[in-house]
Order: C-alpha cells, then sequence, then structure tokens
C-alpha cells in the first residue's frame, strides 16, 4: 500500500513537472473574436481541436462583445501588440488595414487562400473572410402559427407593434434595407436606396423596437415580439436552446451575407504560431467542424462536401445563387447617407 | 501659530497645501484631465470611411455637427428630456425626502434603508423590471385596458424612457434633498405656526427657502446623471428616442466614427459646464 502511493506520489510529481515543462515551452497565441456563444462554439469547434493536434501551441481566446471594441483594443495596442490574431467584421477589418493593424495575408500564412471562396477575399483588407452569415427572418412559433416563407410578413398587419428590427446603424438594418430595395425593384443599391426606404416607411408602424436588446433573438424566443430579423447563425443556436419557440426561416427571396474575416495582427508576439492558427481556421476540416457546431456557412469551397446534409441545410450554402452580393466595402461609403435616411423618414414615423 | 512656527520655513506660505494637493492634482491630471484633452484632440481629427481616423486637424466634425439639423435636434431634445426629468424625479422624491427628514429613529433607519435599496441592484436589471411592468401586454397597460380607457403605449419610446429614469433618479435626489436639509429646523416651522401661518404658507415661505441649496444639489446631480445615462434610454426608447448619450454610444461603436463621438463628449462636457454654472450662480443668489 505504502509502495503503491510512493508510486503514486512519484507518477504524480512526474505528471505534474511535465505538464509544467510544457505549458512553460508553449508558444501562447492570442485571438480575439465575439464574445458569448461565438466564443462558446468557436472554443469547441476550431479552438480546441486545433490545440489537441499543435500540443505545444496555446490559444488564449480574447473575446470582446463587437468588432468595435476589438478595433479600439488593437488601436490601443499598436505599438506594442498582445493579440495576435482578430476575427471581425469585413468593413472594420478594412479600418484595421487602413490603420496598417493587420500584417499582409498571402500563401506564406496560409496555403487554403486559392480554396476560399471569391467572396471571401476582399481588395485593399489584410484579412481573408473565415464565416459567412446571413439575415434570416426569426418569429415566436406561438405567436405565428404558420412558417413564413417571405419577407413580406413583417409588413403583415396582425403583427402590429409586434416586429422587432435592429435599426440602422446596425448592419442589420443595412442588410435589410439591400434586401427591400431589391424586392421593391431597386436596381443599384449604390446608386439608390430610395424604394427600399419608400417600402420600410411602410413597415415603420409595425415595428415595436427598433433596439431590441440584450439581441434580437430572446424577445421573440419569449414572446414580447413576434417577427423579427436576426443572423442565420446565432439564430439556429437560439432557436435549438428555445425549445421550439424561436423559428428561423430563410425567405424565398433570398438574402445578403455578413462576412467574418481573421487577420494577423502586425508584430503580434507569437507570428509563426499565429499563422499556424490561421491556417487551421481557414482548413476545410475546422470550417466544417464549426459550421457543425454554429451554422456559419464555411468559406472554404471544399469544406461543404465534408459538413452533413443536416447542419448545411441550416445554413445559406444551398442557395448560393439567391444571395444578393453586398460588397460592404462599397456599403460603407453610403451608410451613412442610409442611416440619415432612416432616421429622417423611416424611424419618425413609428412613434 | 505654534504649529506654523515649528514648520519648516519652505514650507509656509500655502506650499504645504501644495504638497498635500499635489498627488491627488496628478492623478487627475493622469486620469482625468489628459483623457478629456485627448478627446478634444480627437474631435478635430477626420473620419474615415468604415471606421478609420485621419490625424490632421480639422473643424468639420464642429461645422458638420452646427449645421445639422438632426445634431441641434438632438442637443436639444437631450436636455429638455433631462430637465423635464429632473424636474418630476424632484416632485415625486421632495415629500418623500421631507417624510425622511423629520421621522426619527429605527423607523428613520428603516426607510433610509429603503430608499437606498434601489442603488444595491444595478440599473440594468431595474430597466428590464421596467420594460416587464410596462410593455403593451404588461401589468399596467392591462389595468387601464380593463377599466376601460384607451391603453396608451409605455414602452420602447419616450415614455418608457422618462418613467425608467426618473425611478432610477430618484434615490439620488433624495440624499441630495436629505443632505441639503440641514439647515431646516423643526423649531422654525413650529415659530411659523406659532405665528398663525397656515401650513401652505408654512411651507412655502419658510420650509422652501430653507431646503432650496438640498433642492439645486439634487437638480444638478440628476440633470448630470440624466443626460450622461444611456442603458435606460438604450433599452426602452426603442431605438425611437435620440440623445445625446446614446448617439455617442452609436457613433463610437457601431458606426466607428470616433470624432464624431468625440466632439458629441466635449458637447456633453459644455451642457454640463453650463449646468455647474447655473448651479453656482443660484447658490450665490441664496448667499
Amino acid at each position: 500500500m505504502t509502495a503503491f502511493k510512493r508510486a503514486a506520489g512519484v507518477s504524480m510529481t512526474a505528471l505534474a513537472m511535465s505538464i509544467a515543462a510544457s505549458a512553460a515551452m508553449a508558444d501562447t497565441v492570442v485571438l480575439t473574436a465575439y464574445s458569448g456563444i461565438f466564443q462558446e462554439n468557436y472554443v469547441k469547434a476550431v479552438v480546441e481541436p486545433f490545440m489537441k493536434a499543435n500540443p505545444d501551441v496555446k490559444v488564449e481566446f480574447y473575446g470582446m462583445p463587437n468588432s468595435a471594441q476589438m478595433l479600439g483594443t488593437l488601436r490601443a495596442q499598436v505599438s506594442a501588440p498582445q493579440i495576435d490574431i482578430a476575427i471581425m467584421d469585413v468593413s472594420v477589418a478594412k479600418a484595421a488595414t487602413d490603420e496598417g493593424i493587420f500584417a499582409p495575408m498571402d500563401e506564406t500564412v496560409t496555403k487554403h487562400l486559392a480554396d476560399l471562396y471569391p467572396q471571401a477575399r476582399a481588395d485593399g483588407v489584410n484579412a481573408v473572410g473565415v464565416t459567412f452569415d446571413n439575415l434570416v427572418l426569426l418569429y415566436n412559433t406561438d405567436k405565428v402559427k404558420e412558417a413564413p416563407t417571405s419577407w413580406n410578413a413583417l409588413w403583415d398587419a396582425q403583427y402590429a407593434k409586434q416586429v422587432s428590427i435592429p435599426a440602422v446603424p446596425d448592419i442589420q438594418g443595412t442588410t435589410l434595407t439591400i434586401i427591400t430595395d431589391k424586392m421593391a425593384g431597386g436596381t443599384d443599391y449604390i446608386q439608390s436606396v430610395d424604394a427600399g426606404i419608400k417600402r420600410l416607411e411602410e413597415l415603420a408602424p409595425n415595428v415595436q423596437t427598433w433596439e431590441p436588446r440584450p439581441d434580437v433573438y430572446q424577445p421573440i424566443s419569449s414572446g414580447t415580439a413576434a417577427i423579427g430579423i436576426g443572423w442565420n447563425a446565432r439564430a439556429q443556436v437560439y432557436s435549438d436552446l428555445s425549445a421550439g419557440k424561436l423559428g428561423v426561416v430563410l425567405p424565398q427571396e433570398g438574402s445578403g451575407f455578413q462576412i467574418n474575416v481573421i487577420g494577423l495582427v502586425k508584430g503580434g508576439p507569437a507570428s509563426e504560431s499565429a499563422k499556424k492558427f490561421v491556417d487551421y481556421a481557414l482548413s476545410p476540416e475546422a470550417q466544417a467542424a464549426f459550421t457543425e457546431q454554429m451554422f456559419y456557412a464555411p468559406t472554404n469551397a471544399k469544406a461543404a462536401a465534408l459538413i452533413s446534409e443536416k447542419a448545411l441545410e441550416r445554413t445559406a450554402a444551398g442557395v448560393m445563387d439567391k444571395m444578393i452580393a453586398i460588397n460592404w466595402l462599397e456599403v460603407a461609403k453610403i451608410r451613412e447617407a442610409i442611416t440619415e435616411q432612416w432616421r429622417r423618414r423611416v424611424i419618425p414615423l413609428s412613434r | 501659530m505654534s504649529a506654523a512656527a515649528t514648520l519648516p520655513r519652505q514650507w509656509r506660505n500655502g506650499e504645504l497645501a501644495v504638497m498635500l494637493l499635489l498627488p491627488i492634482a496628478l492623478i487627475n491630471a493622469i486620469g482625468f484631465i489628459l483623457p478629456v484633452l485627448n478627446l478634444a484632440r480627437y474631435s478635430f481629427n477626420k473620419s474615415r470611411i468604415g471606421g478609420g481616423i485621419e490625424n490632421v486637424f480639422t473643424w468639420d466634425n464642429w461645422a458638420g455637427l452646427l449645421s445639422d439639423p438632426f445634431y441641434l435636434e438632438l442637443v436639444f431634445n437631450s436636455v429638455w428630456i433631462s430637465l423635464a426629468i429632473t424636474l418630476t424625479t424632484l416632485v415625486v422624491s421632495y415629500p418623500i425626502a421631507l417624510y425622511l427628514h423629520r421621522s426619527t429613529g429605527s423607523w428613520r433607519t428603516f426607510l433610509t434603508v429603503l430608499v437606498i435599496s434601489p442603488l444595491l441592484t444595478s440599473a440594468v436589471v431595474r430597466t428590464y423590471g421596467w420594460i416587464a411592468i410596462l410593455v403593451d401586454d404588461g401589468p399596467v397597460v392591462s389595468a387601464i385596458k380593463a377599466v376601460g380607457l384607451p391603453a396608451p403605449s409605455l414602452m420602447f419610446n419616450i415614455k418608457g424612457v422618462f418613467i425608467g429614469l426618473t425611478e432610477i433618479l430618484m434615490p439620488y435626489m433624495i440624499l441630495a434633498l436629505m443632505a441639503g436639509f440641514g439647515r431646516l429646523d423643526p423649531r422654525v416651522e413650529e415659530a411659523a405656526r406659532t405665528l398663525g401661518a397656515t401650513p401652505s404658507r408654512t411651507f412655502l415661505k419658510v420650509i422652501l427657502p430653507l431646503t432650496l441649496p438640498g433642492i439645486a444639489l439634487g437638480c444638478l446631480l440628476c440633470f448630470v446623471l440624466a443626460v450622461s445615462s444611456f442603458i435606460t434610454p438604450k433599452l426602452m426608447g426603442g431605438g425611437r428616442v435620440f440623445l445625446l448619450a446614446t448617439e455617442i454610444y452609436d457613433q463610437a461603436i457601431v458606426t466607428l466614427n470616433w470624432p464624431l463621438a468625440s466632439t458629441l463628449s466635449i458637447l456633453v462636457l459644455i451642457v454640463f459646464g453650463a449646468a455647474l454654472w447655473a448651479y453656482s450662480a443660484v447658490l450665490r443668489r441664496l448667499d
């Protein structure tokens, strides 16, 4: 018995020493991306498998609530970066690139660049698409008996004061503007979204809140609102968590993509290991795993073959032809004008 | 006299005061004045499309702000809504503060704890509480409907912000009023009553003038808190109520226009400066 104890003690000490040694040797990569359910699922689907495959690299996930705060933090650290990698919205990544925060993203970083969908690459942005998400229609299954199939359901008079819309400057509002403009006969949203704004003026009296909090998913799940708009990936996860209360529909008219990109911070402390992680995050395996976990559509064209039919159905991957090509860098230029239109013409009609 | 004589010679003439004030002055300079100056500098930077910042010196943000009717309305709205909320808070808090001031013993302690207890809960939680109470199918609206009156929409508009902020600011107002009630001696009231003054006359001619310093302090505090509050307007305004604080948040966090956010922040500081000036003017007149 004592011999056993001693042996156990020795082995425990050896184990502790080896853990301490490997911890000391491990290269730490700091990744910043969205906190909350994105963090939970990304760590599970991508970060942990990566660390398992690369025991010498430790990835620390530093969650922040939105891209703007990531940019703020990266700005503050520009002379001595603490963060190696950022996953953020593409238009914010453009601003970060303009300020010299991101290192160039080329074949020396990842060999998967050639496999990415063209929408994942944007000129003048030193970061590439890592997730595609799309706007969807959300509804409360108690209040909306029959699943809607069209965006027009938002205009339905029976949902008066029951519609929840995250208004511009939130890009969910911007995406809705572009979709509505196309539905109302607009031909080029960069030139004018007037047709869409006119149609949104008719939606305004139906709206309960333009600022759903904490997000758009909770009030609809709980029945405070009946119908609204949100992002597909989060909606799918919350739908599963809501015990069937939150319904999610990709309407027949199609939708528009939101793109999260992954970028390498210039002068980050763990540049070689960080490159390794970026390469892994863009690999078909990691892309497929994250789609299975959280229903973001993959940006790597080779990933689709690895994803189950069941998960793929819950993304926009099967209806790529119906998606409106939104050039977010061009949209950034008209964003202020769209915001002004909403504030002067749309929102005042809902008071 | 003797203490001054024992001090080293070079510490006289107020040098000791300077020495004692130096640490806090330094902390304030680094922690407060420097960031404010930085903010002021940002307001002259140029914002690039998509959120970048160009380090130049331009008056564009200020000129844009002063020529855009949306922002002028924003300032006007913020000031009058905050003033109206402050006044309402004062009217509903004054009787409570007066009653508390007059009560004694453990009853007073109990009531004081009751007044302070909302401060122990986060304003976010209390705001969500108000949302549950005031939504269209909530208890308040249902009760109004039940008695046959036309049901107003109390949530996700200016009414919601008004109700929520008034309740959230009440503890601050009550505490400020009580702090300022020190000069209110019950014997003075008794004297007024024995000399034949009616209760309303006693209130208007004796109690009210004596409590004016507390009123001024409470109003200043609540006005400043109302102008700068953004969680409650964000949660209860339903995106329909545009105020300075919520706009600063949107510009800084959503649109990423930091130069404009800085310009608006400096504007809020100017509004605070005006409020402080008004407060000290009132105090001077009272003295």
